[in-house]
């Protein structure tokens, strides 16, 4: 991706701003500020006093726990359901919309620059 | 009541349609298509409870205006959707597209104010005819397929419908559309018709299959109308039914992972709607006031999170040519109000505080909780999280934000977003405001979402997962979207029968010639021996006709009588 195509000053003021945000280190910065929050929620659950259905909700970082292992679990299971199921896209050959492209005349692709 | 007191709300749609057609200039038509639900939605809230119109019908006393609070609340949302779809849909000039979106969102209406069973089937194949309309608008050869695959399972579903009713009727006697239990064929086949529109597991891939092959704004209609309408009349028809319960987890758990790995981002929000029925039906199988407050509400709020998710997926659409996640990301910066919008659509449907799915999908795991369903309270929270994972954070990672595809389209057109950013002030007043929506609800509401337990422990499920979803991305885990398309029940009718049918008929093509080759044989024979006995010439026609008839007629009494005696 050429730099010009990511100059702030060529978007919106919204979109300009948006891009500042997202240099190089987005994804490190993003996962700093993850990690800090999910501790001051963690501490949160010291703070309380924790109540449920369950017994087990009112353990600290409970749900905590839940999000990430649940997460982690979904991702990494939907790998071995990709081999099973994964097929190219003209698998149905015509009869299906997944090969074609979308009807020009029903759509207006224009960049941004232009008039 | 004078008749225009009691004029149904669904026929304001038809006379929309039907004045739709006489103006052929975009802005009266555009008129027509957003004053027709406002003009609905007021006439809805200025009419009294109760049932308002009967018409008498072949012997059938058909109730079309049963208005309570739970078809008001239906009525209402459904107006809504019509205006904010119709509002995103209008830079159409498609007379089509825009007739079909009038007639579909009105017969829905009509289907949830109708009191009888009879009336609710007329209009539930009305929104099948009306609704394939949006996806054949698309104009290409599989769309057009996809459009026959979801009439033929439409028009279906209505026809298990009509058996039912005929078998309640026989047994019953009577037509009346209330709770019923499944405790003959006839509710049986009522069940199974509202689980087909409403996408039960196995019966749920004409979802998966025409919604991402209708129109950019043919969709996001869709998404609003035909399974909300089942969840109403499961609600009406079944609360309470305990199967509901066991259905609906399975609803909400395996569309997680198929909208994972799937490609076309409008099939993974068509997987996700799946996965929020089925909230919706747990609470209708729980069937307490507070699980069945919980699936209205949700059903509410699910309608316009859906809807703005749709229309910013859509949006990119119209503006790139392609909703393929392999294909886009990093088109924020020239599409800020929209990647906006999404992420608002996004937080609501992963049920973020302050947004509405917080308020409405926690009276279900409330109520899940309080009546000790262990096992399915579990089971909905982790679909909580899987929503987080391809609702809350596919959709607007991979289509807005992720890997710079290089494509800078401009902004959504100003009406769609004046749409989308309609949709998503009401996402956020619902949940900063939960207390406009919950007395409009079926049953009095004593629940308060706002305690600083709630807010913690649903912020620590979502944020915990947004740390692993960061995690897997910063290692290079997460599984890579390619132009590829994934098997699911569709499979069975589109590939399966199909094969094997083709391979019997080539197994028992030479028998079956021999049978066709016995027959020719056989009629040749047959119209040689006509015309040798009853051609020119021939022995019995020189018989008078009427005297032929009378030996027959002879013959046939002689041997019904010889059978009658010897039984």
């Amino acid at each position: 991706m050429s730099d010009n195509k990511n100059k702030s000053a060529e978007f919106s003021f919204l979109g300009g701003m948006m891009n500042k945000l997202d240099n190089g280190n987005s994804m490190k910065v993003s996962l700093i500020f993850l990690a800090i929050v999910c501790l001051i929620l963690f501490i949160c659950d010291f703070t309380y006093k924790k109540y449920g259905h369950y017994h087990i909700e009112e353990l600290q970082g409970f749900y905590g726990l839940c999000g990430f292992v649940i997460f982690s679990f979904i991702i990494f299971s939907v790998k071995f359901l990709k081999l099973l199921i994964n097929r190219p896209e003209n698998f149905y050959s015509s009869k299906a919309i997944d090969h074609e492209t979308y009807p020009e005349s029903q759509i207006e692709k224009v960049d941004h620059d232009s008039n | 009541m004078t008749l225009i007191e009691v004029f149904p709300p669904s026929f304001y749609f038809v006379l929309g349609a039907l004045i739709l057609l006489i103006f052929q200039n975009k802005k009266i038509r555009n008129l027509i298509l957003l004053v027709t639900p406002i003009v609905a939605v007021w006439h809805i809230f200025s009419l009294p409870l109760g049932e308002l119109l009967e018409v008498d019908l072949f012997g059938f006393q058909l109730e079309l205006m049963r208005i309570d609070k739970l078809s008001r609340i239906f009525g209402v949302i459904f107006c809504l959707a019509a205006f904010l779809g119709n509002l995103y849909a209008a830079h159409l000039k498609d007379t089509i597209q825009q007739v079909a979106s009038l007639l579909y969102s009105g017969a829905a209406i009509g289907a949830v104010f109708a009191g009888d069973l009879i009336t609710l089937f007329i209009y539930w194949e009305a929104t099948a005819i009306a609704s394939v309309f949006l996806i054949w608008a698309r104009g290409t050869e599989g769309a057009y397929y996809a459009g026959m695959r979801y009439l033929i399972i439409q028009i279906g579903s209505g026809l298990l419908l009509l058996c039912g009713v005929l078998l309640v009727f026989r047994e019953t006697g009577s037509i009346e559309f209330n709770k019923m239990t499944l405790n003959s064929i006839g509710t049986l086949l009522i069940f199974l018709s509202f689980g087909v529109k409403c996408a039960f597991p196995l019966l749920h891939n004409w979802l998966q299959d025409s919604y991402p092959a209708a129109t950019v704004t043919g969709t996001v209609i869709l998404s609003a109308f035909t399974t909300k309408l089942a969840v109403y009349a499961l609600a009406r028809g079944f609360p309470g039914t305990e199967i509901l319960v066991y259905i609906g987890v399975i609803m909400t758990l395996f569309p997680i992972f198929f909208a994972e790995i799937e490609n076309d981002l409008r099939r993974v929000l068509a997987y996700s709607l799946n996965n929020q029925l089925g909230f919706m039906v747990v609470g209708i199988g729980i069937g307490t006031e507070l699980s069945l407050n919980g699936t209205v509400s949700h059903a509410f709020a699910h309608i316009l999170y859906k809807a703005l998710l749709f229309m910013a997926v859509g949006a990119v659409l119209f503006r790139t040519g392609t909703c393929k996640a392999s294909e886009l990301g990093g088109i924020y910066r020239t599409m800020p109000r929209t990647a906006i919008f999404c992420l608002i659509g996004a937080a609501s449907i992963s049920a973020f505080p302050l947004f509405s799915g917080f308020v409405t999908k926690s009276l279900i795991l409330d109520a899940t909780a309080k009546e000790h369903y262990t096992v399915i309270w579990a089971a909905l929270i982790f679909a909580s999280a899987g929503v987080l994972s391809h609702s809350g954070i596919k959709i607007p990672y991979f289509t807005f934000f992720g890997q710079d595809s290089g494509l800078r389209p401009k902004e959504a057109p100003v009406h769609m977003q004046i749409a989308m950013g309609i949709t998503a002030i009401l996402c956020i007043l619902i949940g900063i405001m939960p207390s406009i929506l919950y007395p409009w609800l079926p049953y009095p509401v004593e629940f308060i979402p706002y305690t600083t337990n709630h807010v913690i422990s649903q912020l620590q499920l979502l944020f915990f997962a947004l740390l692993a979803f960061t995690v897997i991305m910063k290692l290079g885990l997460h599984p890579k979207d390619k132009r590829s398309i994934n098997l699911d029940t569709d499979w069975v009718y589109r590939k399966l029968i199909p094969s094997v049918s083709k391979h019997i008929y080539v197994l028992i093509s030479p028998q079956l010639n021999k049978i066709i080759n016995g027959l020719v044989v056989f009629k040749s024979i047959i119209v040689r021996n006509l015309v040798k006995y009853y051609g020119p010439g021939g022995h019995l026609s020189k018989i008078w006709p009427t005297g032929t008839m009378v030996l027959w007629v002879a013959i046939l009494l002689l041997a019904s009588l010889s059978l009658s005696f010897i039984t």
